[in-house]
């Protein structure tokens, strides 16, 4: 019996009755014991999930499966995946005698945070999903978090689930001599390019240094990729082979699976999830149901009914900036879009990479006016405007008001929104709604 | 009139949305009637770096300095035939720290700039840079004013004999250095990202006057509505407390 364990876990039911949650009992729980997170015994299946794009839907849909096949889970659903966050999930569910009271635990955790944790949260398996740019003024590049992954992963023993189609993941391979590796790909699509102007990443081969060679690219530098050095030769645990956007649908091993969020990200959150069902010798039946009820809000395409319909999401850096432009631009009719964007320190303070981001793909006839909002609006509203679109442009940085303007306008809209801004709007998104959503 | 601009290493020297710079000279060029093409450059490509008005270079991380390096180095012959024909410059981040005389990184491995100016620099350990929001002073071709910009560097860089501006917020070219950056009448060069032209137009301007200076002599520009500009500038100018 822990009575500072026992403090914790009060103060969370007190919190929880307020309808509040969240990263603060974690917080206080390391203020008072740096070692706190050590002291869990943790269940005999342990999944971590990180990288740069989709950790959160990743282990949702993960822990969605493992709960289908029988298995207890507890997981950090909201993506709180600093330590304070780990912490307060560990605590709210272990018994006084800090044992985790679950079959299995999937955590998603930070990938420039990971190596604090690895040890104490003792995973037997770990996904990597894939390594964009992201939040340079707090990441620094990308050479420095995948040497640290590199070195959290050099003894581990376990099952390593990497990104076969991201080269960057890829490497992570080449140092963990001691652990499983399993890789998931996915293969040539119509939609695959042989040209692409996203990839900034995955240039030159990280064992030779010559420069790589893609059959294809999916999305930004995830695609097909070799070496003459032989770098990129993986034979996938799971390869993906068709995807059918008409239907919502991918098939893999002969068998057809719904596509979580129908979008080619998605079929590779996807692909780790088989990935890592194949690996634990469970029933893909399971992983499918999910891929077909999982609901994750929290700005994953969550709708709103304004006067008419509102779809907000998650915005961070210029690869998922990308791919939820070609979501919005595949909408049909017309719409007006209102970006909102923050330089708070969960946003990272430098906002150069909106010029990183293809914004021009918002130059199309259907988007009627673009709303720029937050912290930094005038920033995103020269980034519009030297795209030729100063006069779609308006400027209103109260995320009230902005969101205020779409509803009067009567037309369907998307808010992009960073971080930071994503929960204060979904909350006024909230209130504004018709009918809620 | 023609602008031609050269963009070494878009592919490489391109962190921190660095390619808006081109994109902004390249608007606020043809709004004056100017016909701006923008040719890029990468390892093993030939280009004649003197027929072009403007040569432009961003930053990358260590991994693809030490790739473009060599590649750099031997076309030094050529950056100096264009110095000399009246090319004017706009380096930044390790573009800059490269036409120093060497650049030391995190591990100690020491790579030859090219040597045109006497500065140098040398890298910090991993855990310290200098990052943050910036703001200066410039006075550029007898203009004075303020600028804002992103900085984010390790190395320090010293023996600056004219400097690009004096810092009011942020550190420069060491850490709290007091100055930033490295200036003279061709040759812009600064760790300034943010990207730097967007939202200070007047560096913009003038950077357009000094390219086009090499074949047209003294050019006026027409003003242009900057309202955007600086309102995005003078939010951070007065967040940093220097407005």
């Amino acid at each position: 019996m822990d009575l500072r364990l026992k403090f914790v876990q009060a103060m969370q039911a007190i919190l929880a009755k307020t309808g509040h949650g969240g990263s603060l009992p974690g917080t206080f729980a390391l203020k008072m014991d740096p070692h706190f997170l050590e002291k869990f015994k943790m269940p005999k299946t342990v999944v971590l999930v990180t990288g740069t794009n989709g950790k959160t839907t990743t282990q949702n849909l993960i822990a969605g499966s493992l709960r289908e096949a029988g298995y207890s889970v507890i997981n950090n659903h909201r993506g709180d995946n600093l330590n304070v966050g780990i912490a307060s999930l560990l605590a709210a569910n272990s018994d006084s005698n800090f044992r985790i009271k679950a079959d299995a635990a999937v955590i998603e955790v930070d990938e420039l945070t990971v190596y604090r944790q690895f040890k104490n949260l003792h995973p037997n398996v770990m996904v990597v999903n894939n390594f964009f740019r992201d939040q340079l003024d707090r990441a620094g590049e990308m050479e420095t978090i995948i040497r640290k992954i590199q070195e959290v992963t050099e003894d581990f023993e376990g099952d390593l689930i990497l990104n076969g189609d991201d080269p960057n993941v890829c490497r992570i391979a080449d140092t963990a001599k001691k652990a499983r590796i399993h890789f998931y790909s996915v293969a040539r699509q119509e939609e695959s390019k042989t040209v692409t102007d996203e990839a900034s990443e995955g240039k030159f081969c990280p064992r030779c240094g010559r420069r790589l060679v893609y059959d294809f690219y999916q999305y930004s530098h995830i695609g097909r990729f070799h070496c003459e050095c032989g770098f990129g030769e993986n034979t996938p645990d799971i390869s993906v082979d068709s995807i059918d956007y008409r239907n919502g649908t991918f098939t893999c091993e002969g068998k057809t699976f719904h596509n979580f969020l129908n979008n080619i990200y998605s079929v590779y959150n996807c692909a780790a999830v088989l990935c890592v069902m194949k690996t634990l010798g469970l029933d893909y039946g399971n992983a499918d149901e999910t891929f077909r009820t999982l609901v994750l809000n929290e700005g994953r395409n969550e709708v709103f009914n304004l006067s008419q319909p509102c779809v907000i999401n998650l915005i961070k850096n210029p690869t998922g900036s990308n791919e939820t432009m070609k979501f919005i631009t595949s909408q049909p009719g017309d719409k007006n879009i209102c970006i909102l964007l923050n330089d708070n320190d969960q946003d990272g303070h430098d906002v150069s990479w909106i010029w990183d981001a293809h914004f021009e793909r918002l130059n199309v006839p259907e988007v009627k006016t673009i709303v720029c909002s937050g912290l930094r609006a005038y920033d995103m509203a020269l980034r519009l405007k030297y795209e030729g679109l100063e006069d779609r442009i308006i400027v209103i940085e109260s995320a009230a008001e902005a969101v205020k303007w779409l509803d009067q306008q009567n037309m369907p809209s998307h808010i992009m929104a960073t971080y930071t801004a994503l929960h204060s709007t979904r909350a006024i998104l909230r209130k504004e709604a018709k009918h809620g959503a | 009139m023609e602008l031609k601009i050269l963009w070494m290493y878009h592919d490489l020297m391109d962190l921190y949305g660095d390619k808006g710079n081109t994109q902004v000279l390249k608007v606020r060029g043809r709004k004056r009637g100017i016909d701006v093409t923008v040719d890029t450059c990468t390892i093993g490509e030939e280009r004649n770096i003197a027929d072009y008005d403007l040569f432009f270079m961003g930053g990358g991380a260590d991994n693809e300095q030490g790739l473009i390096y060599k590649d750099l180095l031997s076309r030094r012959e050529q950056i100096e035939e264009a110095m000399k024909s009246g090319t004017a410059f706009l380096l930044i981040c390790g573009g800059y720290q490269l036409f120093g005389r060497y650049y030391r990184d995190q591990d100690g491995n020491t790579i030859d700039g090219l040597g045109f100016f006497d500065y140098y620099t040398e890298s910090s350990d991993r855990d310290h840079r200098c990052i943050g929001n910036i703001a200066l002073e410039i006075t550029m071709d007898g203009d004075t004013f303020r600028s804002v910009g992103f900085e984010n560097h390790g190395g320090q860089t010293k023996n600056v004999s004219s400097p690009f501006g004096k810092v009011l917020s942020g550190h420069g070219n060491t850490f709290n250095g007091g100055f930033e950056g490295y200036m003279d009448d061709q040759v812009v060069a600064t760790y300034m990202h943010g990207p730097l032209l967007p939202k200070n137009p007047k560096i913009a301007d003038h950077i357009i006057q000094r390219a086009l200076k090499k074949r047209y002599g003294s050019v006026e520009l027409k003003a242009l509505d900057d309202t955007l500009e600086n309102n995005a500038r003078d939010i951070m100018l007065k967040r940093l407390g220097v407005l």
